[in-house]
């Protein structure tokens, strides 16, 4: 059994950590033509672990392989019950089990409890008040608007925008996937859900002006040895990764560890919103693929259904 | 030896500054059509087609195929005198509309050089050969005008809606002023520019095909070549909406301008359509160098006349109403 | 390419970057052009938004664009900026755009439309599809514009093998683009054509009006060549479409 090595930049973590060894029919090239290291490939972020470490695992910062197969086995269990309870609501509601999601069976290879590795706690810091503020008001809306129009549902919802793709690529309920494609000068990443494709030009040009906004901000990349740097500027108030303000300034970082594995790190940065910075980290692993075709908005018969669901319901109340 | 006819001055349409034209009757002098760079006779400049002469031969000159001289200036005094005289009857609309005379207009002093009692030259008598069928539409027409003359923009000449003016065409005739054009020749392409209504005929020469049939424009789509010193011109897909002379869209022209001194440009043209006329006619308006520049002409960006118009009948209307009410 | 073809330097002149060349040795300049830029929705960067009108839904809307001004912003005077937002507030019913009216320069040169350029010694004519707006570039001074006009008056003159052209007497009436962005009587543009290879013009235009703006200020882009083949302008005489929404409330009422 091969043991890989391997050291990572970037965190201070000095620790080597034994990845386990895959059977290779061939190994990918380092590097693509142009010379960039090569992080092509079909991509999935699917994971059980969570963003945060759960309270039961405070102070825990990785699983044990041992401890990482029974918590796996716990969590498939617990998502897969049948809570269908009388009530008709509520079974429709939770009539879903693990047939209808695909958050992933395993932990991350690198079996942290948390996808947060910085604060070393696990957990998001603490919010600014102008952020609590923000937060405390948006929850207010969510109760008091749950459904006036389409703004108020989330931009899943609405097809306007999935979590797989932010930035920074957070693992969703199903369709975790990503094709990474390079090219001279460019590193694309084509997410499937919504068909996004990101393309990060590595040609040190200056951001969009700052007057302009985008959904997924603007991202400039940088090779640093053999890790990708993105840094995003340019975000809208509107996609407010959890909480965070439009001036958010996102880092990420992308490092193929072997031959089915990136590491994929992100920081959070946003003096408005958190305390301090803070960083998450997970592993893509190569999948099957192919990337299929989603075409949320042109089958949105959903949203359709709760607006005119939230209309019914008050017509009922007024009666 | 060709002889050629009398040139003749016409006063220049938009600067009112008279052009110095001599007439004189030339004598055998062989007039060489000068080039442009890549080779193509040169028809570039200003030119002007005003024109007393009308289009077809007035009833009174019923068989009467030229002028002679001394008729001609007769008929030009005599034109001129018509029209510049005091029309106003005194009374309200009618003094409005009668209240123009030459000092509104630039239609030219002048008859066509040839003498011809017409600007058309085929059929001999000098009128447009229409069939039964393109007399019966033109009546229809004339006769909804009677009872719609204001509904909508849409019932009113194209002029007043600052959609395309009769000099433009194509084919290009005079009109009640600013006849001005200006040609621009390039490898491939002849262009005239006509000022009214900032029209701009691009005429390739490299022999392409016509739009798709389904493809239907104001101003049709032009084909041009040459033949020998003469630009032909063949136009064909117009719309049913510019209805030249009461044509259908399936119209086909035919222009032929051929510069015959430093002057003069002449302008022939023929119209084939088989559904309005009973065979293809042909008219000849010779056009004249002329100073210039020519100006714009944002009939569009200025016309206050078409809502008043149309406001005008609604109120007319309104007024009838109120009247019958009583 | 058939631009090569037209005329060949006389022998024993340098021929190795000149590009093509008209009969009288100067840049040939001929053919249709065509921009790709959103210059015409707003000359400063800008990101997507939804339309003005609801009913047009994504075909109504404005694609994001990231600017063709020099320096990002526009140098308003601060009271002409507020006349600026105001323009835009109420784009719809100021935008002479929408009326089609004729459009003025450098306007002309960036809408969605191509033009042709049409190339003599003494004139260069730009007929554009939109509107049949056209304007004559006098390569030989006439003097001062007898008049102001939407389209103005055009001298050109070659600095090497730039075009230069000189817009004066333009009337107050156009706007930049349909984000509002508008100047008075007394603007003066200077426009640059460029050939860069055979298929493409650089484009810049500088913007002078001192009622308007604080200084001068820039705009460049690059004008490519529509190569489609037997390409040819086709009408664009948009008066008739905009008959019902200006002459419509005169209608007669059935």
């Amino acid at each position: 059994m091969k043991i890989i090595h391997v050291t990572l930049a970037g965190l201070g973590l000095a620790a080597l950590m034994a990845l386990p060894a895959t059977a290779q029919k061939q190994a990918p090239a380092p590097r693509v033509a142009d010379g960039q290291p090569n992080l092509e490939g079909i991509w999935t972020n699917a994971t059980i672990t969570p963003l945060e470490r759960p309270p039961e695992l405070a102070g825990k910062a990785f699983f044990t392989e041992a401890e990482a197969v029974a918590y796996e086995k716990q969590m498939a269990e617990r998502n897969d019950v049948d809570r269908r309870p009388a009530s008709v609501q509520t079974d429709v509601a939770l009539g879903y089990n693990a047939a209808w999601w695909d958050r992933g069976t395993r932990v991350v290879k690198t079996r942290r409890t948390s996808l947060v590795i910085d604060p070393p706690d696990g957990h998001i810091p603490a919010l600014t008040p102008d952020g609590e503020r923000r937060a405390a008001a948006r929850a207010a809306d969510i109760r008091l608007h749950a459904a006036d129009g389409p703004e108020n549902r989330s931009l899943g919802e609405r097809c306007i925008l999935w979590p797989t793709a932010g930035p920074p690529m957070m693992p969703g309920p199903y369709n975790s996937n990503y094709q990474i494609l390079q090219i001279p000068g460019y590193v694309v990443i084509f997410i499937e859900m919504i068909h996004e494709a990101r393309m990060i030009p590595l040609d040190g040009r200056p951001h969009l002006p700052s007057s302009v906004r985008q959904w997924m901000g603007d991202p400039r990349g940088h090779w640093d040895g053999n890790t990708l740097v993105v840094d995003t500027t340019n975000f809208t108030d509107k996609t407010r990764f959890h909480g965070a303000s439009e001036n958010l300034h996102l880092v990420e970082r992308f490092t193929r560890t072997d031959a089915d594995t990136i590491l994929y790190e992100f920081k959070v940065e946003d003096p408005a919103t958190f305390t301090k910075p803070w960083t998450a980290q997970m592993t893509l692993s190569k999948t099957g693929g192919p990337l299929y075709e989603y075409a949320c908005h042109e089958g949105n018969y959903s949203l359709v259904g709760i607006l005119s669901g939230a209309r019914a319901e008050e017509k009922d109340r007024q009666k | 030896m060709k002889r050629y006819s009398i040139v003749l001055g016409i006063a220049a349409a938009c600067l009112g500054a008279p052009l110095v034209q001599g007439q004189a009757r030339v004598k055998a002098v062989a007039y060489v059509v000068p080039r442009t760079a890549d080779g193509q006779p040169d028809l570039q400049g200003i030119w002007n087609n005003a024109t007393i002469t009308p289009l077809e031969r007035p009833a009174d000159l019923s068989g009467k195929a030229f002028f002679t001289p001394a008729e001609a200036a007769a008929y030009e005094k005599e034109w001129l005198q018509q029209n510049n005289r005091d029309r106003r009857a005194g009374e309200g609309a009618s003094d409005v509309a009668g209240a123009y005379n030459q000092a509104w207009f630039d239609r030219g002093t002048k008859v066509v050089p040839t003498l011809r009692t017409s600007l058309i030259i085929d059929p001999a008598d000098g009128k447009i050969p229409y069939s039964a069928e393109g007399l019966k539409r033109l009546a229809a027409a004339a006769e909804y005008s009677r009872m719609h003359p204001a509904d909508g923009p849409e019932d009113l000449a194209l002029t007043d809606r600052c959609l395309s003016w009769g000099t433009a065409g194509p084919p290009m005739l005079p009109g009640p002023y600013n006849d001005n054009y200006q040609i621009f020749q390039a490898p491939g392409y002849v262009a005239i520019v006509v000022e009214m209504i900032h029209d701009v005929r691009i005429i390739p020469l490299d022999g392409r095909p016509h739009l798709p049939a389904n493809v239907r424009q104001w101003m049709g789509d032009p084909r041009g070549h040459w033949e020998g010193n003469t630009l032909v011109v063949e136009t064909t897909n117009f719309t049913g909406k510019s209805h030249f002379r009461g044509a259908t869209q399936n119209m086909r022209l035919v222009e032929r301008f051929t510069r015959t001194d430093a002057n003069t440009l002449t302008y022939d043209f023929t119209v084939k359509d088989p559904a309005t006329f009973t065979k293809p006619w042909s008219a000849s308006v010779p056009m004249t160098k002329a100073a210039g520049p020519i100006y714009e002409y944002a009939c569009h960006e200025g016309n206050y006349a078409l809502p008043d118009v149309l406001a005008g009948a609604r109120a007319q209307e309104k007024k009838a109403a109120g009247g019958a009410r009583k | 390419m058939a631009t090569l073809a037209l005329s060949l330097p006389a022998a024993g002149q340098a021929t190795a970057a000149r590009g093509p060349r008209t009969a009288d040795g100067k840049p040939n300049l001929n053919g249709i052009w065509q921009v790709l830029t959103t210059a015409n929705w707003d000359l400063e960067g800008h990101a997507a938004a939804a339309g003005p009108m609801i009913p047009l839904g994504a075909i109504g809307a404005m694609p994001p664009g990231q600017g063709v001004v020099e320096g990002e912003t526009i140098p308003y005077k601060p009271e002409a900026l507020a006349t600026k937002k105001t323009n835009f507030t109420n784009r719809l019913k100021l935008d002479p755009e929408v009326k089609c009216y004729l459009p003025g320069v450098p306007r002309a040169t960036y809408m969605p439309f191509p033009f042709q350029i049409v190339q003599t010694p003494q004139y260069i004519l730009m007929s554009y599809e939109y509107a049949n707006a056209a304007r004559t570039i006098y390569m030989k001074d006439p003097g001062p514009a007898p008049i102001d006009s939407w389209m103005g008056q055009s001298v050109g003159h070659w600095e090497g093998d730039t075009l230069v052209v000189d817009v004066t007497g333009l009337n107050d009436q156009t706007w930049f683009d349909r984000a509002g962005d508008f100047h008075s009587d007394a603007l003066h543009v200077v426009e640059r054509y460029t050939l860069r290879g055979p298929d493409t013009l650089m484009y810049e235009a500088t913007i002078d009006d001192k009622n308007v703006f604080t200084k001068p200020w820039k705009i460049s882009m690059p004008i490519y060549r529509r190569l489609e083949k037997n390409v040819q302008l086709m009408e664009f005489k948009c008066v008739e479409f905009v008959e019902e929404l200006m002459y419509g409330q005169y209608r007669k009422k059935p």
